[in-house]
């Protein structure tokens, strides 16, 4: 299959691409700036409706990843890239035939737990402006898609070389400045990069009239959710840190999010509400039906995550 | 939400039908023409259903809104219509009337608008119209809740009618106070749509015309109606048609003592009492879905026009309690009283205590005496005693006395607390008590039992008292199988207490069966650490023995105490509690004494309690399965024997049958050896059934191939040399998305691996759980650290989602069972965050 993957550079969208044209897939990869990718890259803006529509041309899907993934850019930036980028992004898609959106189960966060949950409504209006304009975007894709569409949630992914989640905490560890609500106890459910390329190839695969994918979010997971602070310890053993993150009440992290975003002169605060609360409270999901409708289940896990990336840091060092 | 006040019209808007939980689809009016005249009612129908009609009735001072939950439950094919009285909900108010009218109105609006065969049910003041009514109407069932078809003799008016009728107008009509007392009985949710249709006084008359309709004396204009009422009920009963009461157990104005006073006029009423529901209790509890399943179960699914074809199970209420005693014959029957009555001239010890010793001439001679007290005193057959008697000589005079009488004995555990205690007797509304001075004042100050009348084993004042020699001799009843003999709770260490009925059959096949299993010698004694198992002695005619000290604390009986007991009573077998055990050993510091058998029972016993017990007494030692309503099941031979997860049980008792069939389905084809699933139960001294709980009843009891199985609760399996292996609870069992795992299945390599008690429980949803680990710590609940996590991890065959400390609950009964239904909330609540 030809295939446009949107915002290749990212672990995930690299992570799909590759894995793709490893499987024999003709892949051409839509992004600013080179993806590092085995596929070809085609270097464009996901605002530039013109530029993508004609890289998309002659594919038969597109799979769209790229965002702006930071909590607090101006927002007409957020509304260009997240919500017109995705309206591009559908446009393309239904030249080729196939859409499929990458969002993320924050667009469902109420600032309460999801403790073994299907997808909920992306009825997220807070303050984080990216998980609102994803909220939005998730909106635009399943507004009467006029061709077989399937939304894919991944739920915090994560892999050698990321530089999001892994990178933040190794790097706050190793200055002494880690610090976790209510010693991390709260069960967070996460996805190894390999496991979430995986399922978004088969949300691919099953693409087609008459699959129960479509017109739907999927929130995918690698399913061994734990608790926060055990996710840490083992990302950090993987790093060779020593360091033990500190411990706050999950109110004064909320509190002190709350000011530290408000107060914060850059696009990136250390710390927002909206992610002291993200890792104050559980979030994990009910895989069964995901999994099913997908044909889909993770093959790498936590464990052996944990020892690749740990490898990766030992080869990196 | 702002306040809305519905009440200055006189029908809601469909927002506030929405906002109540029905569907606006459901009310419409209906004119009803009687001699009273004609009056437009509203009713909550729910359409055309194929299984049949249930007509429900409210009582004062509610309306229609009462039976939401069996209104909304109505989809499973039954049409339910409830009903709004003259002058209540949103019916008209065209003035007073009086029981015989409303009895004539429900009468006419059936014939009306229901045709043919249905179903009655009914609340509060609405029992005695719809019974009234049922006289004129072809009643298939009849259902009620907290209800009277008349004031029992040893009841006063119910407080809270008395204090409405003795200012009715101030209470009923002028001021919202008896309406808004009433919607303060249940949850807060349902205040407003009770409330609705009473907000003025003008439409409130019909409260309080309600109230001062209530007959009390002869005299009142409503009297005769009441006593129809009363009369038309036991003629239901008696003409075989189902009746079911849903009872809640904390109602101030019908109390337990109305239920009494129901089930003497219909014996053959199933009943489910709640014990955590009050007046309203159709509002409280989900009461549609019981009412449906009892409907399908007792006139069979989809008809109400046809008579269900088993109709002579009705005829005698303990006839499906017979099958499964069908090697009980009349003939071979010897009451569990036969023994005692045999050594009656042995001058030989029966009971030593820490409350003295009896021989077992003295305690025929006392229990005797008695048990002609009792009945000259007034107690007939079947009557229930509560039993308020400690553990020891005062306990075994009693209770055989008692069952001389041909009384039902109720005995609950004073580790229930006073709360427990006074729930467990007031439900199950004993006529009569025996205590001893100090246990008759407790009684007394908790309202235990309130209207029973009490004996004494010492002097009382207001109790009868049982020490003195009877007046004149009476007439002793003979006792048969089917009679009930005791109520017996549950310890309620796993869940809430639950009332057990034994038939004397059961009882007789009980001791018979520990003869032939056990075969305690009646030269020697047994000594027990779990205080009621020495009611097997009379009845067995071995001596007993209770150890020095508290009998109601056997986690405190060490090795000096056990050993003394065992050689100043020539014991040579042992029943211990688990808590027991393990002081026993903790404390024995390498003595030894001599036994030959030990029993150990109330909860899994590890393999290392029972080896060294073993060390301990030389004796063999057996932990067969069991529970209060069936014990035992099997031999308990493999105490000793090590397998690799579980607690092995022993083969089943000759006699008894386990089935291990598939987890959450016991109706199906039982599993092949090695394989695991829930334990059902058979054998003819297993219980009768539940005192009262018609559901619990109806979902524990498994009918197959004309046998009653018992669904224990348990989970386990059968190994290749027969043996039961007890793996859990049901209810402990985690049901992951890869499929549903049994505690022990999981624990078991934890616990061999890292040497440390651990508990595994299940965290999330029913189909979707993760396993969290949680090893015994002291202080609160929180994660371990990371190489013990990793260590948990290596040793588990199943992914573990985390690994906690803290202390694990055990129960207070045996203090040996994991409360790991409390562990589990605890640790949802922690990884749950905040």
């Amino acid at each position: 299959m030809k295939v446009l993957v949107t915002g290749a550079s990212s672990l995930l969208g690299r992570t799909v691409a590759d894995l793709l044209v490893a499987r024999g897939d003709e892949v051409t990869c839509f992004q600013r700036s080179p993806s590092g990718s085995t596929a070809s890259d085609h270097l464009g803006d996901i605002t530039d409706r013109a530029a993508l529509l004609a890289a998309a041309e002659g594919h038969e899907a597109v799979i769209h990843l790229a965002a702006l993934v930071v909590p607090r850019a101006p927002w007409s930036q957020m509304q260009a890239i997240n919500i017109d980028g995705t309206r591009n992004a559908r446009s393309a898609a239904e030249r080729c035939g196939r859409f499929i959106h990458i969002s993320s189960p924050s667009v469902a966060f109420h600032d309460d737990a999801s403790v073994g949950e299907a997808a909920r409504p992306p009825s997220y209006t807070g303050d984080d402006g990216y998980t609102r304009s994803k909220a939005l975007a998730e909106q635009v894709v399943l507004a009467g898609p006029r061709v077989p569409t399937v939304v894919i949630r991944p739920h915090l992914v994560w892999g050698p070389g990321d530089t999001q989640l892994i990178g933040r905490i190794v790097d706050r560890a190793r200055a002494g400045r880690l610090v976790l609500p209510d010693h991390g106890a709260a069960l967070i459910d996460t996805t190894y990069a390999d496991d979430a390329a995986a399922a978004i190839v088969a949300a691919l695969d099953v693409c087609a009239p008459g699959s129960e994918a479509l017109g739907r979010a999927w929130v995918v997971s690698g399913g061994e959710p734990r608790p926060l602070c055990d996710l840490v310890g083992s990302i950090l053993l993987a790093a060779g840190v020593t360091a033990h993150p500190r411990s706050v009440p999950a109110p004064v992290a909320a509190i002190a999010g709350r000011i530290i975003g408000r107060l914060w002169p850059g696009d990136e605060p250390p710390l927002t509400h909206f992610a002291a609360r993200q890792l104050s409270v559980a979030h994990w999901f009910d895989q069964r039906e995901t999994r099913r409708v997908l044909g889909w289940s993770p093959e790498v896990g936590l464990d052996e995550g944990f020892r690749r990336l740990a490898r990766w840091f030992d080869a990196s060092r | 939400m702002p306040r809305r006040r519905t009440g200055s019209t006189d029908r809601p808007a469909a927002s506030d039908w929405e906002r109540w939980g029905i569907d606006p689809t459901w009310h419409r009016r209906v004119e009803i023409t009687t001699d009273a005249g004609t009056v437009g009612w509203s009713v909550l129908d729910t359409g055309p259903g194929p299984a049949g009609t249930i007509v429900c009735v409210h009582g004062n001072p509610t309306w229609g809104y009462l039976w939401r939950d069996l209104l909304r439950a109505s989809t499973a094919g039954w049409r339910v219509v409830a009903v709004d009285q003259t002058g209540m909900g949103w019916s008209d108010r065209p003035g007073p009337r009086t029981l015989a009218q409303r009895v004539a109105e429900l009468v006419a609006f059936c014939e009306a608008e229901v045709p043919g065969p249905l179903v009655l049910a009914a609340h509060d003041w609405g029992g005695p119209v719809a019974i009234g009514a049922a006289g004129s109407l072809d009643v298939r069932a009849v259902v009620l809740t907290n209800t009277a078809v008349a004031k029992p003799g040893s009841v006063g008016v119910p407080p809270l009618i008395a204090v409405a009728r003795s200012a009715i107008d101030l209470t009923c009509a002028r001021t919202p106070l008896f309406v808004r007392g009433t919607a303060r009985m249940t949850d807060v949710r349902h205040r407003e749509a009770l409330n609705a249709p009473y907000r003025s006084a003008a439409r409130r008359a019909a409260v309080a015309d309600f109230v001062a309709d209530i007959p009390v004396v002869p005299g009142d204009r409503s009297f005769a109606a009441l006593e129809r009422s009363a009369a038309n009920f036991g003629a239901l009963d008696s003409r075989g048609i189902p009746v079911l009461l849903l009872w809640g157990g904390r109602d101030p104005v019908f109390h337990d003592r109305f239920l009494a006073d129901l089930l003497d006029r219909a014996p053959h009423a199933d009943v489910h009492r709640f014990v955590d529901a009050g007046h309203l209790v159709a509002l409280d509890e989900p009461i549609g879905n019981i009412i449906i399943d009892w409907l399908d179960d007792r006139l069979g699914r989809g008809s109400t026009t046809e008579i269900a074809s088993d109709r002579s199970e009705l005829e005698d209420p303990t006839s499906s309690d017979a099958s499964t005693m069908s090697d009980a014959t009349d003939d071979s029957f010897s009451p569990i009283t036969t023994a005692l009555a045999e050594r009656a001239d042995d001058p030989s010890c029966a009971y030593q205590g820490p409350d003295g010793a009896r021989s077992w001439s003295a305690l025929d001679t006392a229990a005797g005496r008695i048990a002609h007290r009792l009945v000259s005193a007034g107690v007939k057959p079947g009557d229930r005693i509560a039993m308020l008697v400690p553990p020891g000589v005062a306990m075994l005079e009693a209770v055989y006395g008692a069952w001389r009488a041909g009384a039902a004995v109720v005995i609950a555990d004073s580790a229930l607390g006073a709360a427990g205690l006074r729930s467990a007797f007031r439900g199950a509304t004993p006529a009569w008590m025996i205590g001893t001075p100090r246990t008759l004042l407790a009684a007394r100050a908790l309202r235990l039992a309130p209207g029973a009348r009490a004996f004494s084993m010492g002097r009382t004042p207001g109790a009868i008292d049982l020490s003195a020699p009877a007046a004149h001799s009476t007439l002793l009843p003979e006792l048969a199988p089917q009679d009930l003999a005791a109520v017996v709770h549950t310890s309620g260490a796993t869940g809430a207490a639950k009332p057990v009925r034994y038939t004397h059959a059961a009882l007789a096949a009980q001791r018979d069966v520990v003869r032939r299993a056990f075969t305690p010698d009646p030269t020697h004694g047994f000594i027990s650490s779990f205080a009621p198992f020495i009611l097997l002695g009379p009845a067995l005619g071995v001596p007993c023995v209770l150890p020095e000290g508290d009998v109601l604390a056997p986690a405190e009986l060490d090795f000096d105490r056990f050993a003394d007991a065992c050689r100043s009573s020539d014991s040579d077998i042992a029943w211990l509690s688990p808590a027991s055990a393990r002081t026993i050993v903790r404390t024995a510091n390498g003595r030894s004494v001599s036994l030959r058998l030990v029993m150990l029972a109330g909860a899994p016993i590890p393999t290392e309690l029972a080896e060294a017990l073993q060390r301990i007494t030389g004796a063999e030692v057996r932990a067969p399965y069991g529970m209060t309503e069936a014990m035992p099941v099997t031999d308990g031979v493999g105490a000793t024997v090590r397998v690799p997860v579980g607690t092995d049980t022993g083969r089943p008792l000759p006699g008894a049958e386990i089935l291990i069939v598939p987890f959450r389905s016991p109706g199906a084809d039982p599993v092949a050896d090695g394989i695991w699933g829930e334990i059902l139960v058979s054998c003819p001294w297993m219980r009768a059934g539940y005192d009262r709980r018609w559901s619990i009843e109806e979902s524990s009891t498994i009918h197959r191939d004309g046998r009653i199985l018992h669904r224990t609760g348990d989970v386990g399996m059968f190994d290749t040399l027969g043996h039961l292996i007890q793996l859990g609870r049901l209810q402990h069992v985690i049901t992951t998305a890869e499929g549903a795992l049994p505690c022990a299945v999981i624990e078991q390599p934890i616990t061999d691996q890292l040497d440390s008690e651990v508990a595994a429980v299940g965290v999330g949803p029913d189909g979707a759980q993760v396993i969290v680990i949680v090893l015994a710590a002291e202080g609160p609940l929180r994660p371990a650290d990371h190489g013990t996590t990793a260590a948990v991890r290596a040793a588990s065959a199943h992914p573990i989602a985390a690994v906690l400390t803290g202390e694990l609950p055990v129960d207070i009964r045996h203090q040996s069972k994991i409360r790991r239904d409390l562990l589990a909330k605890g640790a949802s609540t922690l990884l749950a965050g905040r």
